[in-house]
């Protein structure tokens, strides 16, 4: 099967006074990176996993820390370098 | 994949959630130019899911969805997506997605016995044809029935009601939103003469505190609450006040989580409404002016079948819909039987937090906005409980303003839309007409361009009552669409199955996939769905939204809109309507039904070269018209100047949904009020026009119990709900491998000390017992739901585990709407797999995999 890769954004709401340690761990896990927004409580990070079932995991990690108010996903786009012709779902 | 190329999608993505946050990035990471390296091919879409109406953009590329993203121009979502949203472009590519027309066949013909296998289209629809025939022959109109559904587009809701109604002439035709939304629907109408809320989701930037009465909203309507958290943490003052019969994401994430007794929010608001007139803090102006106050009648039992002792022994089980002229002072002696002892007795929550909602709720300084969606609807006294929280705003007048107002949550994509504003119910005719009344009939057969008289008054067999007569052999020809009604109709082991498997019914069942449903249904009909056609649906808010035909259905796969209007073409006028309508109207004489209904020229008025040159339309193409814009063009006429009003039929596809009534090209956010709503007369404030006199009907009832409660043999209330990931029964999102693995199979939530005194631990097997049936589950008391003792939660979307067996088919009696909320079980240990009794019938061939 070839290499299949996925970047996705979310949107990060938490209470403000948290949110500069919130984007530290979010920071901290692999593939992650945070863009944006901890002035504002409304951090803005993507997500560079390999498979769609990463982005659910990480989703539900970063709802369940403390301080996380909501995780909302935005964008997603996956690729298989491999394969010029896109499938999905055949899964 | 070079590595550069990668960064510049990062940066996009980063960019859409910066944007779709409203958060200021730097330059750099601006660049938004979605797809372009993919050669991807972008269109708008609501998300085919939940009642919410985000809009999605849909990434085509070789004839298949490949990417969905948040529409960051639509208002509702402003380019948000939840978890359900975001894998949407999986769901039409399950690997058991039907293709082929099923018939069950036994020896080369039609055989209700045999298995299960491919046919040709004429041949499914020759079957269904001749035994319609037969029946309407021997039996009539009223043994011929449809359940439909809230996730129709309004199109096919539009063709199924005129096909049954005007075709057929049945009104046996009822959504599942009868499951979901019944109690809603009906109270609005009781309440303020026009279905749907006044208020819209402007309201979430504008209301100072929420309370969610029930409903789940952190995992259920994410993107509805991201909007109240924003508001939550942009304003110090805001505060979240939750009810619920459990713990949950909700309400841990509340100011106030308020865990209550199942059936016991009906104490507890009217507490609140006592506490609303003892404390002086009723608006008198308000009241005078626009409310009217009636009683409900009383005892009024819980929708059982009629022999049933619960119902014998109810006073006004036969007329449980009636309520009496009023006034203020038997409204408040009433109440006053509600004190905070009483409120806090029944209810089991603190008195500090009972006082504190009530405080929230009288404080005419403090703009409340009260949600709720199914804890208050699936309620065997849900009219009551929708009726109680329209009286706390009716008495403070905190309604129909920018932050103040009742507001209900719909759990469909277009149970408003379709099963509401179309009128697929069995009383209910479009923009709010209603079959019983003459002059709405003859409006519509004027409309419809149909001979006078011609529609039934009668009003048919509501959903739990269609499962009851094909049980008893009164409803012979039954067409199931877009729905899976086995797994989430309750009781079904006893009251649905058997009428599924009753020899003389043929059972017709439409869908994409396999459910349990359609594998135990005669004739199987493959289904298009969502993209794969041109449809509308209509949001909580009044929302309606268009969306184009992206991809191809697979294979011979049709939408619901060419089957009916297919179907249609095998019966002429003079096989069903009646002689004497005919002899009245000889020029109806010899034609078809699709002549009738769709060939009427209206629904056949726009040529083919008004479609999009960019998009395919297969019913358009395979019939000759523009199917969808004839319906719409048609549709719209029966709500013109009473409230009802609708853009034309282009305007949706450029528009990102606008809300109704649209009147001179402006949408509506706030009815009933002068300024908001073109309706209301000028000087007069507010008007609730959907009733003559143009004031709302304030009626009060008193708390009633559940229609059983635990016991000594069955200890403890089950509840039933969904969980973030599925939606519907899970027959489209158990497709998606990332959202079934994320909660595979359904568990039993209950308290750690409940499970202790019986023995249990987490993860063992259990049989969860009723008087009407059992399934097998598996314990977890850690979890995302945490149980109060006595009380255990069970998700329902999951074939294996048809927790409906247990469930009991009381409804709440004015809506007929099923009570699934509460009923008493027993949890008992499975000792050994061998003494444990065998599942039987109803099989889950159709179970997903």
């Amino acid at each position: 099967m070839p290499e299949e890769f996925h970047i996705s954004s979310l949107v990060v709401h938490c209470r403000r006074e948290l949110a500069p340690s919130i984007a530290g761990r979010i920071g901290e896990m692999p593939g992650m990176e945070v863009h944006g927004g901890v002035e504002e409580g409304k951090l803005i990070v993507t997500l560079e996993t390999v498979t769609e079932s990463e982005i659910v995991e990480r989703l539900n990690v970063v709802q369940l820390i403390n301080g996380v108010l909501a995780a909302t996903l935005v964008f997603h786009q996956f690729d298989k370098p491999a394969q010029p012709n896109l499938t999905a779902g055949n899964a | 994949m070079d590595l550069s190329r990668r960064d510049v999608m990062k940066a996009q993505a980063a960019a859409a959630a910066a944007a779709a946050a409203n958060v200021a990035l730097p330059a750099q990471a601006q660049n938004i130019n979605v797809g372009d390296e993919l050669r991807l091919k972008w269109d708008k879409a609501p998300c085919r899911f939940c009642g919410t109406g985000c809009g999605v953009m849909v990434g085509v590329k070789d004839g298949r969805v490949v990417a969905t993203h948040g529409d960051m121009r639509a208002e509702v979502n402003r380019g948000l997506n939840c978890v359900k949203g975001y894998f949407l472009s999986k769901i039409m590519y399950g690997a058991d997605r039907l293709t082929r027309p099923l018939m069950r066949m036994r020896n080369g013909r039609f055989d209700k016995e045999g298995e299960l296998q491919p046919v040709s289209w004429d041949a499914a629809f020759d079957t269904m044809a001749a035994h319609w025939k037969k029946i309407l022959r021997e039996k009539g109109p009223e043994a011929i029935g449809m359940f439909g559904s809230g996730q129709w587009t309004m199109f096919e809701g539009y063709a199924a009601s005129k096909l049954m109604r005007a075709g057929f002439r049945s009104n046996n035709l009822d959504p599942n939103a009868r499951h979901c939304m019944a109690s809603a629907a009906v109270t609005f109408i009781r309440t303020f003469g026009s279905d749907e809320p006044m208020g819209c989701y402007d309201d979430f930037e504008n209301a100072d505190a929420f309370v969610l009465w029930g409903s789940n909203m952190a995992e259920m309507h994410p993107i509805l609450w991201t909007r109240i958290t924003d508001r939550r943490l942009s304003r110090e003052h805001v505060r979240i006040h939750t009810l619920s019969t459990y713990e949950h994401r909700t309400t841990d994430l509340s100011d106030a989580g308020l865990i209550f007794k199942p059936g016991s929010d009906l104490a507890i608001l009217n507490y609140i409404a006592n506490h609303i007139i003892r404390t002086g803090a009723v608006n008198r102006e308000f009241v005078e002016k626009h409310v009217n106050f009636r009683l409900a009648n009383t005892d009024i039992g819980y929708g059982l079948r009629p022999d049933h002792t619960l119902e014998l022994r109810a006073q006004h089980a036969n007329d449980a819909a009636v309520s009496h002229a009023s006034d203020f002072d038997a409204y408040a002696r009433l109440m006053s039987e509600y004190t905070l002892d009483r409120a806090h007795e029944l209810s089991g929550v603190p008195k500090s937090q009972l006082e504190a909602l009530a405080r929230l709720y009288a404080d005419p300084k403090t703009k409340v906005m009260s949600l709720w969606t199914m804890g208050f609807n699936q309620h065997v006294r849900g009219v009551w409980a929708n009726h109680m929280i329209y009286n706390i705003h009716l008495l403070t007048g905190k309604i129909s303003e920018p932050g103040n107002g009742p507001f209900s949550l719909t759990g469909q994509p277009s149970a408003c839309g379709t099963a509401r504003e179309v009128g697929c119910f069995a009383h209910r005719l479009p923009a709010d007409m209603q079959v019983a009344n003459p002059d709405h009939r003859k409006l519509v057969e004027e409309i419809w361009k149909l001979p006078s008289g011609l529609l039934p008054a009668k009003v048919g067999y509501h959903a739990v009552q269609q499962d009851r007569m094909l049980k008893d052999g009164k409803l012979n020809a039954y067409w199931i669409m877009c729905n899976n009604n086995l797994q989430t109709a309750p009781n079904t082991n006893n009251e649905t199955y058997p009428g599924y498997r009753n020899p003389a019914n043929l059972i017709v069942c439409s869908d994409p996939y396999p459910t349990v449903t359609a594998m135990a249904a005669d004739i199987v009909l493959p289904t298009a769905m969502w993209v794969e056609k041109e449809g509308a649906y209509g949001n909580a808010e009044r929302r309606t939204q268009f969306w184009r035909q992206l991809v191809d259905a697979p294979g011979e796969a049709r939408s619901d809109l060419w089957q009916l209007m297919e179907f249609s073409k095998r019966f002429t006028t003079d096989e069903v309507w009646p002689a004497e309508i005919l002899a009245a109207s000889p020029e109806y004489r010899g034609k078809t039904l699709f002549d009738v209904i769709f060939r009427n020229g209206q629904v056949d008025s726009f040529p083919l070269s008004e479609l999009s040159p960019a998009h395919n339309n297969q019913e358009a193409k395979h019939f000759g018209f523009y199917v969808q814009k004839g319906i719409w063009e048609e549709y719209i006429r029966c709500g013109a100047g009473h409230g009802h009003d609708y853009a034309p039929f282009d305007t949706y596809h450029e528009a990102r949904g606008l809300r109704w009534p649209f009147v001179d090209g402006k949408e509506t956010r706030w009815r009933y009020r002068e300024g908001h709503d073109p309706y209301v007369e000028k000087g007069s404030g507010i008007q609730f026009y959907g009733n003559p006199d143009k004031r709302a009907n304030l009626i009060g009832a008193p708390y009633e119990p559940p229609a059983e409660t635990p016991d000594a043999d069955y200890d403890m209330w089950l509840v039933t709900g969904r969980v973030l990931e599925h939606w519907h029964s899970g027959s489209m999102t158990l497709r998606v491998p990332e959202l079934y693995k994320a909660f595979p199979g359904a568990v039993l939530f209950m308290h750690p000390e409940d499970a202790q005194r019986r023995g249990l631990h987490r993860g063992q097997e259990v049989r969860i017992v009723s008087r009407r049936g059992e399934i097998r589950s598996r314990v977890e008391i850690r979890g995302r739901n945490r149980m109060p003792r006595g009380v255990v939660f069970v998700p329902f979307f999951d074939a294996s585990q048809l927790i409906n067996k247990v469930t009991l088919d009381a409804t709440d009696p004015i809506s007929k709407q099923t009570d699934y909320k509460k009923c008493a079980v027993k949890i008992v240990a499975l000792t050994t797999p061998a003494s444990a009794p065998r599942p039987t019938a109803p099989d889950v061939r159709g179970a997903p995999r």
